[in-house]
């Protein structure tokens, strides 16, 4: 409900400073080190699963992510079963296939020259996504399009939800983290607002191949990912930004996921 | 009349006073022949000559001296106030200078008026939200006729609630509060709407681009009695819906605003005011979205005079703010509603012995804060949710007395005791430092869940060094217990308030100040020099991703730091001749720290900029053109920009080192404008007002975000939103 609001305030703002306009700076940012990125998924489906390690770079760079080779990556559940993953490829720890299950507790942990790094991640239980349809928005005469996905939302528990939206196999710029807090027991229809490559890809067109996962992510990952979310809003007077709030242990960047997953594809008419 | 200047002159002695916010003097000399001089600015001198041998009451009328032909309104003298008197911290707007300031869309605004000030701050371009000294929008005491505006903002922020039509005076105070102003950190803006002419009927108006305005006065019974209404209306809808452009026809988007003040004289000693204001904004889009919030206030003050040297104001207030946000889409239907309330006693008492002015009484306050109410239609995906309502009892005794010790020395000393208690019925809960809760009781209506009391002193001293040049001295402590939640940087229609409780200790404030004064060529040019610094305790921010909307436990979600702001500041004004205007500039620090963020080390408040200027010129032509312009310099402000990134979901992420250690690049505006004065009748006055709002067509950083290029998706780049260009406008006024 709150994104909604925030979304249509949005463009009722955007279309009073009719004028306002944007261009490409040069700013002066800070450097930094190098900081260890742990990607880390542990999903419901029986397939080879991964934990991706690398680095972060300085912002001046390009868009290359350095791989950690060598580490010792294991992951562990509450009933006694350990998994030691295997670089598949560099900086790329795969095991598999594997398949975990609700309600488990997951346990990472991995080893880079000699430091470690844990976290911890419960699975819950499945919501499956039940359609998809196109949401049409009409500001006067002109329409706007856009992915909606309909679920059912379980009665009586917190539910945690991130969507991951592709438009033709290309992955949305934006972040889509939601729970239940307003929509407890309900039917939800729950709308992705589409960020493409710019400003004018961002609704969908008739014929556009649409690929929504839904995932269902403990407390802590909502959290990591809302927070992402609200950075990636790209509102003007929005928050302060900073880092999410790894739920690794060490000062790694980046989170460890234990999900279940639900796909479904649709063409726009 | 506010702060006139009321001299008694005979050839042994010379002593004066100003008038207070009602109108009040009150002067004792011994026995003697003395002529009396009344003078305000823009009016004509008024004198009359008394045999003081008993105790005299004069009540005196002043002629506003542009109803004279061929008189200049420099001919008036103005008391150097500002030298003599120990408040400090202190600026007020001429309404006059409101009229040709250039603004905006030409909507002659107040709180944009307060921005062009040394120690105020635009919370963005074009917004009405303002910091002062290095406090946060939320920590300044807005009043209207002494009751709390708590959104004080049109639009989204591009207008201001305060009419200038319906406005007599505006007195702004960054420092030296008086005791009988509490329960905000870092200022007063005290707004006061005009009395009608009791004498004859007016009406007066204005047509401008985006917004219409008409106010009328007049006598109810001649010399007893006066009414002032006043009203605006914007039409940015409208003119949507004519531009044809098919996206924006279906959106609303308007606001309007009405305020009235009627007073009835019983007898020389009573007389009566009831005054109002009732605002709102309405925006939306068909069938999708609706939005609307607005103000209302109303006062009832009886003004009594006791005798020659007591006086007293008691007053009933109410005010309140609301919002609602409606969804019109049909399976996700929802309406969400949130206000807070205030009904206020004020007993204020005014005391005028020979050398000290005794000031002292009693406010009493009860809000209530109904948080989030949301009510869904039956098949709407979202459930029904009440946010239990919180109660509140804000009181204070104070007392100050201005103190003339001598000729060059004067004291304005007091002691505010503030009291807030949170009161029942509800359940509070009580959350550890991990935001869970550690305890959780419920209470009666009526019940103390938690008091909190504070003593407040308040001091300032002036030392004049001759007639011409002082230095001032202050030291204040303020406290608040009402608190805004928002982690946006712009003003919100839907900002949550929150009360002191057992998770939220009241905000403290102290500061001190330290000033130079100087007048020069007559009182023609004016200047100042204060510099500051400001200690801040208890000041909120909140958790990553804290949910602040419709959430019980919004009190898990806060932070708990510290803050400090330290600056100097120039004033220097030229209020005489063709040329008037003023110039201001600011340097300044405001820095916040919290246990969690930033790993505990100072960050600099998002307000904090290091260079503030502004220029404001006015220039008369002659009878009827005059020209003005204001031009702003200030250093961008302190944002977070990105150390490094990485990869994860597949989305370029941005690494962040330190809060707030970054800069935007600077602003800089020039607004120009000129008003024609059409040729006048007996009866009727009109004048032409054209402004351009940033006439160099500066692109001005609004706000600045990374993304990856488009062309090349390998690296990522920086990109400015500006919001506005040259904007031109006209505006045409009229008076019969």
């Amino acid at each position: 409900m709150l994104k909604q609001i925030k979304y249509l305030s949005l463009l009722i703002a955007m279309s009073f400073s009719i004028s306002s306009c944007e261009k490409v700076i040069d700013v002066k940012l800070n450097t930094s080190a190098n900081q260890l990125v742990i990607e880390g998924n542990i999903t419901n489906q029986l397939e080879q699963q991964t934990i991706k390690i690398s680095q972060s770079v300085s912002y001046t760079e390009t868009n290359t992510y350095p791989p950690v080779k060598g580490a010792v990556v294991n992951v562990l559940d509450d009933n006694g079963n350990s998994w030691v993953f295997t670089e598949s490829a560099p900086g790329s720890y795969t095991f598999g296939p594997l398949k975990g299950e609700p309600g488990r507790t997951y346990t990472l942990k991995v080893n880079v020259s000699n430091t470690l790094y844990t976290a911890s991640s419960i699975m819950p239980d499945s919501v499956v996504i039940d359609s998809l349809d196109v949401k049409v928005f009409a500001f006067g005469s002109e329409k706007q399009k856009q992915t909606q996905v309909h679920y059912k939302d379980p009665a009586g528990v917190a539910n945690h939800y991130r969507f991951v939206l592709k438009v033709n196999d290309n992955l949305s710029k934006r972040v889509y983290a939601e729970n239940d807090r307003f929509t407890d027991g309900n039917d939800v229809p729950t709308v992705l607002f589409y960020a493409g490559k710019n400003d004018d890809d961002n609704e969908l067109k008739t014929g556009d191949k649409v690929d929504v996962e839904m995932q269902c992510i403990d407390k802590n990952l909502f959290t990591y990912w809302n927070t992402l979310s609200q950075q990636t809003q790209g509102s003007p007077g929005g928050i302060t930004p900073g880092n999410p709030p790894s739920n690794i242990s060490g000062n790694a960047l980046g989170y460890f996921s234990a999900h279940t997953v639900s796909k479904k594809q649709m063409v726009v008419k | 009349m506010i702060g006139a200047t009321v001299k008694l002159q005979s050839p042994s002695q010379n002593s004066g006073i100003a008038t207070n916010a009602y109108g009040f003097y009150s002067l004792t000399a011994a026995e003697g022949e003395y002529s009396l001089v009344i003078s305000y600015s823009g009016y004509q001198t008024n004198t009359q000559s008394i045999t003081l041998n008993k105790a005299l009451k004069f009540n005196i009328e002043l002629v506003s001296a542009s109803d004279l032909q061929e008189v200049v309104i420099s001919a008036s003298e103005r008391k150097n106030e500002n030298v003599k008197s120990p408040q400090m911290g202190l600026n007020k707007i001429n309404m006059q200078d409101l009229d040709n300031v250039p603004v905006l869309l030409g909507e002659k605004d107040v709180l944009k008026t307060i921005q062009l000030l040394p120690g105020v701050k635009a919370g963005g371009e074009g917004t009405t939200g303002f910091f002062v000294r290095g406090g946060a929008a939320d920590q300044n005491l807005i009043l209207l006729d002494e009751a709390t505006v708590y959104n004080s903002s049109h639009l989204l922020g591009f207008f201001s609630t305060f009419n200038a039509d319906a406005i007599k005076d505006v007195s702004l105070y960054k420092g030296g509060m008086p005791s009988q102003y509490g329960g905000r950190l870092s200022s007063v803006l005290d707004v006061k709407m005009q009395d009608g002419n009791d004498k004859e009927y007016g009406l007066e108006g204005g047509l401008g681009l985006i917004a219409s305005r008409i106010k009328a006065e007049g006598p109810i019974v001649k010399n007893k009695s006066s009414f002032m209404v006043s009203a605006r209306r914007t039409y940015i809808d409208l003119l949507l819906k004519a531009s044809g452009d098919s996206a924006l026809k279906n959106n609303t988007l308007n606001f309007y605003d009405i305020n009235a003040k009627v007073n009835y004289k019983f007898d020389d000693k009573n007389t009566l005011f009831l005054s109002g204001y009732f605002g709102q904004d309405n925006i939306g889009i068909k069938d999708l979205f609706a939005n609307d919030w607005g103000n209302t206030t109303a006062t009832v003050r009886l003004n009594h005079v006791f005798n020659n040297r007591l006086f007293s104001n008691t007053s009933l207030i109410f005010n309140k703010y609301s919002y609602a946000i409606q969804l019109l889409d049909e399976n996700s239907s929802a309406e969400v509603k949130s206000l807070i309330r205030d009904f206020n006693f004020k007993e204020d008492l005014q005391y005028y012995s020979n050398n000290h002015i005794l000031r002292f009484g009693l406010h009493a306050t009860h809000h209530r804060i109904a948080p989030s109410d949301i009510t869904t239609s039956a098949n709407s995906s979202f459930n029904p949710l009440s946010i239990e309502n919180r109660y509140g009892l804000e009181s204070a005794v104070y007392v100050s007395d201005e103190w003339t010790i001598s000729d060059k020395f004067n004291l304005l000393y007091g002691l505010r005791l503030s009291q807030f208690s949170l009161l029942g019925p509800g359940t509070i809960n009580t959350y550890n430092g991990s935001g869970e809760v550690s305890s959780s009781s419920t209470y009666k209506s009526g019940e103390f869940v938690k008091n909190y009391f504070n003593l407040e002193p308040r001091l300032s001293a002036s030392y004049s060094l001759n007639e011409k040049n002082s230095i001032k001295a202050s030291y204040n402590r303020n406290t608040q217990n009402i608190h805004i939640l928002t982690n946006s940087s712009t003003s919100s229609p839907t900002d949550q308030y929150v009360m002191s409780s057992n998770n939220i200790k009241p905000e403290i404030a102290d500061q001190v100040a330290l000033g130079f004064f100087k007048n020069s060529e007559r009182n023609t040019f004016e200047f100042s020099a204060e510099v500051y610094y400001k200690w801040l305790q208890n000041q909120i921010d909140y958790k990553d991703a804290a949910e602040l909307t419709a959430n019980k436990d919004v009190e898990s979600e806060l932070l708990y730091g510290q803050g400090r702001a330290y600056g100097l500041e120039f004033y220097g004004k030229k209020s005489k001749g063709k040329l008037t205007g003023w110039l201001s500039y600011t340097l300044s620090k405001t820095e916040r720290q919290f246990d969690k963020i930033n790993n505990g080390k100072y960050f600099n408040a998002k307000q904090d900029r290091t260079h503030d200027l502004a220029l404001v010129a006015m220039y008369n032509l002659g009878r009827r053109w005059s020209l003005s312009a204001n031009y702003i310099y200030s250093t961008g402000n302190a944002v977070t920009y990105p150390a490094g990134k990485y990869n994860v979901g597949g989305l370029t992420t941005y690494y962040y080192t330190e809060r707030n250690a970054n800069r935007m690049p600077y602003t800089s505006r020039l607004d120009i404008g000129a008003t024609l004065k059409a040729k006048e009748t007996k009866k009727f006055k009109s004048s032409w007002t054209f402004s351009v709002y940033n006439a160099l067509n500066r692109k001005n950083p609004y706000a600045i975000q990374f993304r990856d290029k488009e062309n090349d998706p390998t690296r990522t780049e920086a990109v400015q939103i500006s919001l506005f260009g040259i904007i031109p406008s006209v505006t045409y006024n009229f008076k019969f």
